[in-house]
């Protein structure tokens, strides 16, 4: 019982990170038909800005050295500000392109934040300890004792979840994105501004990538160039299966590969845990050989003849 | 209040438009007929800045709208209820009306909007929390042409009102259209296939085929049917007086 218990909450707080991160991609490609492959390198950007930009080994905090009060607005308002610099440089003069450009010119965008980074950071990854007493644990019956970080994520997640929902649901904003995720012509018909929807999708992705920062790095403790990478790899997987253009189906997307890392790492017989991530890839190909509309179907393409 | 001169709309190398003229007076029911193909979806779209013509000019107003943004369109008062009406299926009935609200901010005037939408559709009314999605296709119609009624429009613009609807329920969409006429004053410009119910409900008709304008004048005028038929098939039938179509 106890161990279940241990295992369900890894398995809920990795879904909650690879969740987070799903819906900031899973918002972008509701308005602009873009799977920002660019979104894991924002990830990197705002845990990055945490300290001092030079390429010492050691990390020198700066904003990570602030009240939790003003770093987490710092953090995210440096994200959000990438994220508009990217829809501005890049997304916007490949608004009339196709989907395959735009995804294309989210890898260069990538590539390009990366070297930005070496160029200004060094390549080497860095130790940075930050709230480092998060990882104590908690008890929360006797015998089970997980780390409050654990908690902290899952508690965030919902939290940002329940915002999110608010805000599409109960705002004429979040109403607007929704209709033009739907059918962004008519949306325009109807008057809704293209440009200012899609900055507002945008700044929100921001929003959500830096919360994915701040979590992650806490939880690692380690600045990378390509920390993103992997994270955006195991979040697109969760929008995929999960089901392309449904924000439920990015949620359930990314518990669901969270669930199936954690357990492969509990149950896999150590010497093949290694090669984990060849069996969550496994699972993925055969769920979208099932169900290649994703777990989820999204309501537009549920429409009604 | 809308003068469509010369205009052309290309898509790729295939010429949809050429050479559509067309002049809708204030507070008039216009009607666009032409078969399958004619190129009647595309002067909609191109009045409503969806489409950018190659060549030729809209004018709304005096002012040139053409080569504009849709938004901007709607914004001058143009509302459009496009073929296959558009309704967002994610979005409930009433968040649906709400999007037709976009580029106002009289909250009165919406209130008031939104009240009579329901009066002359009570049945959204009663649907107002449902997901639009499960609305029948004559709701549906009725949701799109209350979502276009939502943005204030002088100018509304419907493609194909009575497609794969019921015969009852095309009767009650056209005594809607031909009400908002008479009661707020709204220009129409409507696009069929079939000319009969247009001819009885417009002011003036254009006949379209092939991407261009074979006959527009005074429905009044049109009413014995031969040069309708002609300019719609591109041959006269002697056979038929009538209007078969």
């Amino acid at each position: 019982m106890a161990f279940a218990l241990q295992v369900l909450m890894n398995a809920l707080s990795l879904g909650s990170l690879y969740a987070l991160a799903a819906l900031g991609i899973g918002l972008l490609f509701g308005v602009l038909k873009l799977i920002n492959f660019a979104h894991g390198d924002f990830i990197t950007v705002g845990a990055y800005a945490l300290i001092v930009p030079s390429a010492a080994t050691q990390a020198t905090l700066l904003i990570g050295d602030f009240h939790p009060l003003i770093l987490i607005p710092c953090i995210v308002v440096v994200v959000v500000i990438l994220a508009l610099i990217a829809e501005f440089l890049v997304f916007r003069p490949l608004r009339n392109a196709s989907p395959a450009t735009l995804m294309i010119g989210s890898f260069a965008l990538g590539f390009v934040i990366q070297n930005i980074l070496i160029m200004i950071y060094g390549g080497r990854p860095k130790a940075v300890g930050i709230w480092s007493d998060l990882s104590l644990g908690v008890e929360l019956m006797p015998g089970v004792e997980v780390p409050k970080l654990q908690l902290i994520i899952i508690g965030v997640t919902l939290v940002l979840m329940v915002v999110l929902v608010l805000f599409l649901t109960k705002t004429k904003y979040g109403v607007h994105m929704r209709a033009a995720a739907e059918d962004f012509r008519m949306a325009r018909m109807l008057g809704i501004e293209a440009n200012r929807v899609i900055m507002l999708a945008v700044a929100i992705s921001g929003m959500l990538a830096a919360a994915v920062s701040m979590l992650f790095v806490v939880q690692t403790g380690i600045l990378d160039f390509r920390m993103g990478v992997s994270l955006m790899l195991f979040a697109f997987i969760a929008t995929v299966i999960g089901g392309m253009g449904s924000l439920v189906g990015a949620v359930v997307g990314g518990f669901a590969v969270g669930a199936v890392s954690i357990l492969l790492q509990t149950f896999l017989p150590s010497e093949m845990r290694v090669f984990r991530d060849v069996f969550v890839f496994a699972i993925v190909i055969f769920i979208l050989l099932v169900r290649p509309q994703g777990l989820v179907m999204s309501r537009a393409s549920r429409e009604r003849v | 209040m809308l003068e469509v001169k010369d205009l052309e709309v290309r898509y790729g190398r295939l010429t949809a438009l050429r050479g559509v003229d067309l002049s809708i007076r204030e507070g008039e029911i216009a009607c666009i007929v032409g078969p399958n193909g004619a190129g009647k979806s595309t002067t909609l779209l191109a009045i409503s800045s969806v489409l950018t013509p190659t060549a030729g000019s809209i004018i709304f107003d005096g002012t040139p709208i053409h080569g504009t943004r849709p938004e901007e369109v709607a914004r001058m008062g143009i509302s459009q209820v496009p073929e296959g009406r558009h309704i967002f299926t994610s979005l409930s009935v009433e968040e649906n009306l709400q999007v037709g609200t976009a580029t106002r901010s009289d909250k009165a005037e919406m209130k008031r909007d939104y009240d009579r939408v329901l009066e002359t559709f009570p049945i959204l009314g009663e649907r107002r929390k449902q997901s639009a999605g499960k609305l029948s296709g004559g709701e549906q119609q009725m949701l799109a042409i209350g979502r276009a009624l939502m943005t204030n429009p002088r100018f509304m613009t419907i493609d194909e009102p009575s497609l794969g609807l019921a015969p009852k329920i095309v009767d009650r969409v056209y005594e809607v259209l031909i009400d908002l006429r008479e009661k707020r004053g709204l220009t129409l410009l409507i696009v069929e296939q079939s000319s009969e119910r247009a001819l009885k409900a417009a002011d003036s008709l254009y006949v379209l085929r092939n991407g261009s304008i074979q006959l527009g004048g005074k429905a009044a005028d049109l009413q014995d049917g031969k040069a309708v038929h002609k300019a719609y098939f591109g041959f006269s039938d002697d056979h038929e007086g009538e209007v078969m179509i």
